[in-house]
């Protein structure tokens, strides 16, 4: 069945080469993981949940291995270690595996409960915020689908609560996406202050899949000012098993006049993802900082990609008529 | 900010976009004042400007000027390289463009003044080719455009909406133009044109003619080629 971004490639006649390509490599990655999984004995409420570029379909050669195995509650969680270590274990068996970064978000055991029903106030840390974030904008399951649906199941019923409204967004997830994009925006700066360290990477990916990420959820959830409220547990639900590009080339090809921008805008991204397959560029990107970055006809080449990106999400988000009311009624307070 | 055309805002696809801006083209009175077009500019917008330099001598005064005022209020920023007063060879010219990189986002040339395209590879995507109107012998259909992009394959496309109509008034022609080079398009130079094909304020008539084509051109700039009704 034709996918919405290649609905948009035949309609505007604007090929999407590295995203296609990288949907591909995608698929077969996680074919070989859940293949490697199903010999595992683990606890029946578990599951492998990718996330990262594998999870959102797009993955190239080299890209880490992010999933966390999600638990249904603490009291698992002695046993999980070594849960853990035996997935850490099979996984890396594969010839293409890449050990997940360290920051200690992935590759760690997650408690259902948290991700449910800490949102917000304290328990919500930062982990915690883009754990959940990750799971609903780009996740998909290496092991037992049912668990990893029953779960997004439970954290969409959480947000689509007694405050929702037919035909409105529902603004307690809307903020939560909010949110987690502007903290992804001060993060860099943080991280910018302890110390030039991946500036260029950082940057790059702010610029473009950054933004990707929370276009594609931002888009249907703006979208649910359509459907009535028993509706948007499954429209949502839908739509977030769908990979991101897939959600924006949908947004896009609604109506006929957004064709155009809408395939420039994955265009650039396509561009952005053909130009992050190479090592070179990786390398160098790896090498900036602000300085610097001035300089590299890479990043200048980027950030015009981002450009790209970004007006033409702008244009689809506050095209006049309906869509520019939405967005002027609820992206801003 | 007033609206930037004669159509009543409520029927102006011009009046909602975002962003647009003027070239600095039709300000006659300012030639060589680059302050003085800059301020001009500004009343109309800030987002979006085409600073030009239509003349060849006007080429290294703009490259100056650029380099000694970094900083200017626009978003985007073009500069319309020379059409008339060519003296320069193409190579020697494309070094003087190129030392605008950095300076402005892109550089509009005329692909009928493009005598060699060879030396223009150097600008890659900094270079933005223009589609011609009905006075010119070439560079206003897609067959005249299609071997200048083969020769220049990082180049970009400025649609002129109004140069497509003095070709074709059916716009047939502009949706070829943007069929063929969509994936191209850096942004597009709005208003209406006399009888002897110069730029004149967008009319409400052509608005509505132009609207089906500028529709498709909703994430990009658009500069007004004429006096918006702010400047009279």
């Amino acid at each position: 069945m034709e996918s919405p971004l290649e609905a948009l490639e035949r309609r505007s006649g604007i090929r999407f080469p590295n995203l296609l390509r990288a949907r591909d490599l995608s698929e077969n990655k996680l074919t070989a993981r859940r293949q490697a999984l199903e010999t595992l004995d683990l606890v029946r409420e578990s599951s492998v949940v990718y996330v990262g570029s594998i999870g959102r379909a797009e993955a190239i050669e080299g890209s880490d291995d992010d999933f966390m195995l999600l638990v249904e509650n603490s009291s698992d969680l002695p046993n999980e270690p070594s849960g853990l270590a035996l997935v850490n274990q099979t996984l890396g068996t594969l010839d293409d595996f890449e050990a997940p970064g360290s920051q200690g978000v992935f590759a760690a055991p997650v408690v259902r409960a948290h991700l449910i029903e800490n949102i917000g106030l304290e328990a919500d840390d930062n982990s915690n915020t883009t754990r959940r974030m990750l799971f609903l904008l780009e996740s998909t399951w290496a092991s037992n689908q049912l668990y990893y649906e029953e779960t997004l199941d439970g954290i969409l019923e959480r947000y689509i609560d007694q405050s929702v409204k037919d035909f409105r967004p529902p603004r307690f997830i809307l903020n939560d996406m909010i949110r987690y994009w502007r903290t992804m925006c001060v993060d860099f700066a943080g991280k910018e202050y302890q110390g030039p360290e991946k500036w260029g990477v950082r940057n790059a990916k702010l610029r473009t899949s950054r933004k990707i990420l929370f276009a594609g959820g931002l888009l249907p959830v703006l979208a649910c000012a359509g459907i009535r409220k028993e509706e948007m547990i499954p429209y949502l639900k839908g739509e977030f098993v769908t990979p991101p590009t897939d959600r924006i080339a949908s947004a896009f090809l609604d109506q006929e006049e957004t064709i155009d921008a809408g395939a420039r805008t994955l265009a650039a991204y396509d561009k952005f993802l053909g130009l992050l397959s190479t090592a070179e560029a990786r390398n160098e990107l790896e090498t900036l900082d602000r300085n610097s970055a001035d300089k590299s006809d890479l990043f200048q080449q980027i950030k015009k990609l981002g450009i790209s990106i970004e007006s033409g999400l702008l244009a689809l988000l506050f095209q006049p008529g309906d869509s520019a009311d939405l967005s002027r009624n609820y992206l801003v307070f | 900010m007033a609206p930037p055309t004669l159509t009543p805002v409520d029927e102006s696809i011009v009046a909602k976009h975002s962003p647009y801006g003027v070239s600095t083209g039709f300000m006659w009175d300012e030639r060589g004042r680059w302050d003085a077009q800059i301020e001009l500019a500004s009343q109309v917008s800030t987002t979006a400007v085409e600073l030009s330099a239509l003349s060849e001598e006007e080429v290294e005064p703009l490259l100056e000027y650029l380099r000694r005022t970094p900083s200017l209020p626009f978003r985007f920023k073009s500069v319309h390289g020379p059409a008339k007063n060519r003296r320069l060879e193409e190579s020697e010219l494309v070094e003087v463009l190129s030392r605008f990189r950095g300076l402005c986002d892109a550089i509009v040339m005329h692909p009928d003044t493009m005598l060699d395209l060879s030396p223009y590879k150097a600008l890659g995507s900094l270079l933005v080719i223009e589609n011609m109107d009905a006075r010119k012998t070439g560079g206003g259909t897609v067959r005249e455009l299609e071997p200048v992009f083969e020769q220049l394959p990082e180049a970009r496309f400025c649609f002129d909406v109004a140069h497509a109509c003095s070709i074709d008034p059916s716009m047939d022609l502009a949706e070829q133009l943007l069929d063929a080079f969509a994936s191209r398009l850096s942004h597009v130079h709005v208003s209406s044109l006399d009888e002897d094909l110069h730029h004149v304020s967008l009319t409400p008539e052509d608005e509505i003619r132009f609207t089906p084509a500028l529709s498709r051109c909703l994430d990009v700039p658009w500069i007004l080629e004429a006096p918006p009704p702010i400047l009279g």
